[in-house]
């Protein structure tokens, strides 16, 4: 299990982590969450030791990290970052030498690693002139090579079309299943929804919320979603009272309601506006919870 | 969880010498390093060849004689003419006049009018040092002097007695100054060893700057120690720099041998081997500094300005070691140089070339150099841990070099965390 406890950076006058504590749990993908300048990539860098920390402790498995250690992890920064003129297939061969894989098996390694990612036919190819999208999954078999025990990925699904998603997203489920621990970053809170079983919220380098994505959007406020034929802003919402406006989504208004709230009145109120096309409850969704949690 | 491959626990060497490999693998690849090679190859050659062919290429004088010319005289003229390094051709002319028309058709180049005038197609003027003008004036010389005797009424026996004077023994106070030949092997390792540190530095400061500009250092920070990155990438180009410096010498020896060159003779073979030692060492010294340099840039337009000043000292050894080579004689100051580990590279070969260094004020410069490459080596190390992973702007020497050991910020401009 990785366990950070009270990590505090400071850079000058701004302070990057203050006393950021949470644990991400084996064999799960946790989503690491938080606005920009929270403090999610100095954080990721702390666990592989790239930035100095005024206080705390990163454990793996209740030991402190050390470099062989932190060999059995993959990292795939924020900012890409890889050799252009060398071919795909050294490029992933030489990162699994340096993680540590036996000279016999980094071949078939390096083979297997492309072909799970889909890039087996660029191997001989030059990095640089591979599209965005496929050098991204070069970057995650750099990462994923050696199989690590612990894969930290700071926005991993950021640039990729819906099928890269997809596919990156299966790869970092059947790296969970493995046992691997996964923790990454992202802005697509849809996407970590679909992707995560638990969430690590944070914000001015403090912890927020920790938790199951489950146990997260099922407590709380439900959600109604209400959607009115014809009016696309939602304007028919404005006039309701005893109703909070959580989101509104192509024309889908999200109501977040209690029990107090007298739904067939909220359902009075939208068909007086137009024909009424949807009306259904919903538990919250993460992006729901990550604006609640930050206020 | 236990890793499916079985992960091998490296040394530290090991992940040293895997970053070395790539390097060197990676730029054995890439056309520069081949075209830098052939370069120099082609440089030296010339350089080799050149002067031998003309040391070969002795000039040939025909000198036209009127009259009988005793044999005495006819080996007293070719002796003169081996004084000037130029074979002489003797060849009898019957008439004076016919013997001046050859000298205007230029079918002779001097003309002896019995054992009384030298005679020139155009009158000799005094600064003319050409083979022709010299030996004109020493012919003039000979037979002035074989009037004199004939004048004197010496006999044959005094007169070879005078011919055969033996020199008096010369001694010098100080050890012989290097000849032309160990100068030209001199310059030629000067401007090696300026112009292969020169560029196997830009070389590793590019190189480090190319893996911060990439990002692919902060990936390689993930499983390798920043002193490792550094070891391994000065380890790969330091073996390249080997490499091809044996090309180098191995082919200037061979071609040196095979056209019979003046470059290898004298101290010239152990100003090699001080030139070839000192490359190494100057080498070793130099890849920390443009390394630790190259962290602290991530731009093509910001490598002038950060390498100038790590040139400067670079050009003040070569400049002034040079100068030494070309007047014969070490200063004070070239031999100053010869003990500081930034110039030391070229000043103490030129001291072996110009038989100025004993080989105790050799090995003490090399001690002096080893022990700066590994406080330097330290020094780097710091720096590159620093500034590495800092992008935006060019890290200032003075923040790197003043700070205490814990780093201002990790990445992007200080106080802007992600």
């Amino acid at each position: 299990m990785l366990a950070l406890i009270g990590l505090t950076r400071r850079f000058g006058a701004t302070l990057a982590l203050d006393g950021l504590s949470f644990d991400v749990p084996p064999g799960r993908v946790c989503g690491f969450l938080g606005p920009n300048g929270a403090g999610k990539t100095t954080t990721m860098r702390a666990i592989f030791g790239l930035t100095d920390l005024d206080a705390g402790i990163v454990q793996w498995n209740q030991h402190p990290i050390d470099l062989t250690t932190r060999r059995q992890f993959g990292y795939m920064p924020e900012e890409r970052g890889l050799y252009p003129s060398m071919t795909v297939g050294e490029q992933v061969e030489y990162f699994a030498r340096l993680h540590g894989v036996p000279a016999h098996a980094v071949q078939a390694a390096t083979t297997q690693c492309l072909e799970r990612l889909g890039i087996a036919g660029y191997a001989e190819s030059k990095l640089e002139t591979l599209s965005h999208g496929n050098q991204q999954r070069v970057q995650l078999a750099v990462a994923l090579v050696h199989e690590p025990d612990l894969l930290v990925l700071d926005e991993p699904l950021a640039g990729l079309d819906p099928g890269g998603v997809d596919s990156i997203s299966e790869v970092l489920r059947e790296e969970a299943h493995r046992g691997c621990t996964v923790l990454l970053s992202s802005h697509q809170l849809d996407l970590v929804e679909d992707l995560c079983e638990t969430v690590t919220i944070i914000d001015h380098g403090r912890l927020v919320v920790a938790g199951d994505v489950d146990d997260l959007t099922t407590h709380g406020a439900r959600r109604l979603v209400v959607r009115v034929d014809g009016d696309r802003a939602g304007r028919w919402a404005g006039k309701l009272q005893g109703a909070k406006v959580s989101e509104i989504d192509a024309g889908a208004v999200r109501l977040a309601v209690d029990d107090a709230t007298d739904s067939d009145a909220i359902l009075d109120a939208a068909r007086a506006a137009g024909r009424v096309t949807e009306f259904r409850f919903e538990r919250r969704r993460l992006s729901e919870v990550f604006r609640e949690a930050l206020g | 969880m236990a890793p499916g491959f079985g992960l091998m626990r490296r040394t530290p060497s090991s992940h040293v010498l895997l970053v070395a490999a790539r390097e060197v693998e990676q730029r054995l690849r890439g056309r520069t390093f081949r075209i830098a090679t052939f370069v120099m190859l082609i440089a030296i050659a010339a350089a080799i060849v050149i002067p031998a062919l003309n040391n070969g290429h002795k000039p040939r004088e025909i000198v036209g004689v009127t009259g009988t010319v005793p044999t005495r005289t006819r080996v007293a003229i070719e002796k003169t003419g081996a004084a000037f390094s130029a074979a002489v051709d003797i060849i009898g002319e019957s008439t004076v006049a016919g013997a001046r028309a050859d000298l205007r058709s230029g079918r002779i180049d001097l003309l002896l009018i019995g054992n009384t005038s030298v005679e020139l197609a155009h009158t000799l003027s005094k600064d003319d040092s050409s083979t022709k003008a010299q030996l004109a004036r020493a012919l003039a010389l000979l037979l002035g002097e074989q009037r004199a005797f004939a004048a004197a009424r010496l006999t044959p026996v005094q007169v070879s007695r005078i011919s055969h004077i033996r020199p008096v023994a010369i001694h010098g106070l100080s050890p012989a100054r290097s000849t032309g030949a160990e100068q030209g092997t001199s310059v030629i390792g000067l401007i090696l060893l300026f112009v292969m540190l020169s560029q196997y530095g830009t070389w590793t400061l590019i190189g480090v700057m190319e893996e911060k500009a990439s990002r692919v250092v902060e990936v390689l920070l993930a499983a390798v120690r920043p002193t490792q990155l550094l070891a391994g990438k000065v380890l790969g180009i330091g073996t390249l720099v080997f490499m091809q410096a044996t090309v180098l010498v191995g082919f200037a020896l061979g071609l040196a041998g095979a056209v019979g060159s003046d470059l290898l003779k004298g101290t010239a073979p152990a100003v090699v081997v001080a030139t070839l030692f000192w490359l190494l060492l100057g080498y070793a010294f130099y890849s920390w500094v443009f390394a630790g340099a190259g962290s602290m840039v991530e731009r093509q337009d910001q490598v002038q300005a950060i390498a100038f000043p790590i040139t400067v000292p670079l050009l003040v050894g070569y400049v002034s070691s040079i100068t030494a080579v070309s007047s014969g004689h070490a200063s004070a100051y070239v031999t100053t140089l010869a003990y500081i580990p930034f110039t030391a590279p070229f000043a103490m070969p030129v001291l072996v070339g110009l038989h100025q260094a004993t080989w105790w004020e050799f090995a003490l410069s090399a001690l002096i150099s080893v022990t700066s490459t590994l406080g330097m080596a330290k020094a780097a190390g710091i720096v590159y841990r620093r500034a590495v992973l800092r992008t935006g702007s060019r890290v200032p020497w003075r923040e790197v070099l003043s700070r205490p050991a814990r780093p201002r910020s990790p990445g992007r401009s200080p106080g802007s965390p992600a």
